[in-house]
């Protein structure tokens, strides 16, 4: 097998089906269904822990209270102001989403489904929607696109700032579908070559792929916590760059 | 590889549908229950400081209450040890004037007593005295008696005796 092969095969979707509406077509893939498998996880599991009274859950209540106070006091509130409170369900659910999604990518059999440009790209156009949407309510329409020129600007520059601020807004939700996509695949595919060296080293007689098996398994595992750590710094970093580009709409002084 | 960073744009659409149900479910089942629980948490504990911070200056009222109850009976107890200290001050004052004016009664009789008793000494002197004076005068009287005088007077007394009386022969001859 070619290194090509073996990557396309753990880290690229695998596509079952396609379900077509009209010119549409819906793919029924395995990322699809971990993403599925996530939001069921957390419809579930969320809900149950919150709401029971059982001791032997405390803890996992505590966590998640935990979580979501420091969404609640360090991320969404210093950025989206006072009003930003109505907006806490989104950037919890955002940041146990993606965290999900991390994880699942992280238990045997399953993929990631961050590591897919698709994914990362929905995610970024919430973000995206969410960002005007908010600064659009908090300013109102034409308030909203006035501002979108930091003030202070000198009036015969607003036409060439105006196309360049619509560009990174795009920008910014591009690079953020991007950061997410590129650090939760990294990993994988460290962790691949990792062990095909193993088999190329093991080529040139098995002796050496012996002895080449403990160094290569020790640095799989390191890398393998490291994605457990990137796994949630990605969550808390894709949901705080989307409490400060909301703020920065909804205050743009 | 170009399937790796190509996006499947189907797969676009179920993430946003996916993502959007679940902010809406969840934000009705988690998070609304959760934030509730809390805020009833953080309320019962601002409730529970207020209601210590009030029995605290309570308590502090009632600190004060005392502490000013207690100066003041100090300075009850101060006046009334110093009211007692004067009285006894003036107790000691008159007892002592009383001994110096009972001395002083005592001292007048007997210095009238002792003058009684000299006069009475004196009179019995001078008595005495004039006694003694007339016994001395007496004495020096009859010492003043001449013996020759005497002896004359005698010896013509004797004569005459004799020239009554010739058995008599007083003379010695």
């Amino acid at each position: 097998m070619e290194l090509k092969e073996i990557l396309e095969h753990h880290i690229v979707d695998h596509v079952w089906a396609w379900g077509a509406l009209g010119p549409l077509k819906f793919p029924f893939s395995k990322h699809l269904l971990m993403m599925g498998l996530s939001a069921v996880i957390l419809l579930v599991i969320l809900p149950l822990v919150i709401r029971s009274r059982s001791s032997a859950l405390a803890p996992f209540r505590a966590m998640i209270e935990i979580i979501t106070l420091f969404l609640r006091d360090e991320v969404v509130l210093p950025n989206l102001g006072r009003k930003g409170a109505a907006y806490l369900g989104y950037f919890s659910t955002l940041f146990f989403f993606i965290l999900t999604m991390n994880l699942l990518g992280m238990v045997p059999f399953g993929a990631t489904a961050t590591g897919n440009l698709a994914v990362t790209a929905g995610l970024a156009l919430t973000t995206f929607a969410l960002v005007n949407f908010a600064g659009m309510r908090e300013q109102g329409v034409f308030s909203y696109l006035a501002h979108i020129v930091p003030k202070g600007v000198p009036l015969w520059l607003y036409p060439l700032l105006f196309p360049i601020e619509i560009i990174g807004l795009v920008t910014k939700t591009f690079a953020l579908s991007i950061r997410l996509f590129a650090n939760m695949i990294a990993g994988h595919i460290v962790i691949l070559a990792f062990i095909s060296f193993i088999f190329i080293f093991g080529s040139f007689g098995a002796a050496i792929g012996f002895g080449v098996a403990p160094i290569s398994v020790a640095l799989v595992l390191f890398i393998l916590l490291l994605e457990l750590f990137v796994a949630f710094l990605q969550a808390y970093v894709f949901t705080f760059l989307t409490a400060i580009f909301t703020g920065a709409a909804m205050h743009p002084h | 590889m170009e399937a790796l960073i190509k996006p499947e744009f189907g797969l676009t659409f179920w993430t946003i549908l996916c993502f959007v149900l679940l902010v809406v479910v969840l934000s009705k089942t988690a998070w609304k229950p959760l934030l509730k629980a809390v805020e009833d948490r953080e309320n019962a504990l601002k409730r529970d400081r207020e209601a210590a911070e009030s029995a605290r200056a309570e308590a502090e009222k009632i600190k004060g209450e005392l502490e000013a109850k207690f100066t003041e009976i100090k300075a009850e107890l101060a006046h009334r040890l110093d009211s007692a200290k004067a009285e006894g001050e003036k107790e000691k004052e008159r007892i002592i004037e009383e001994a110096a004016r009972s001395a002083a009664r005592i001292l007048e009789t007997a210095r009238i007593e002792i003058d009684a008793q000299k006069n009475e000494a004196v009179r019995e002197l001078r008595e005495k005295v004039v006694g003694l004076t007339l016994a001395a005068s007496e004495k020096l009287l009859e010492a003043h008696l001449d013996p020759k005088i005497n002896a004359r007077l005698i010896a013509e007394a004797l004569a005459e005796l004799e020239k009554n009386d010739k058995s008599l022969n007083l003379s010695g001859n």
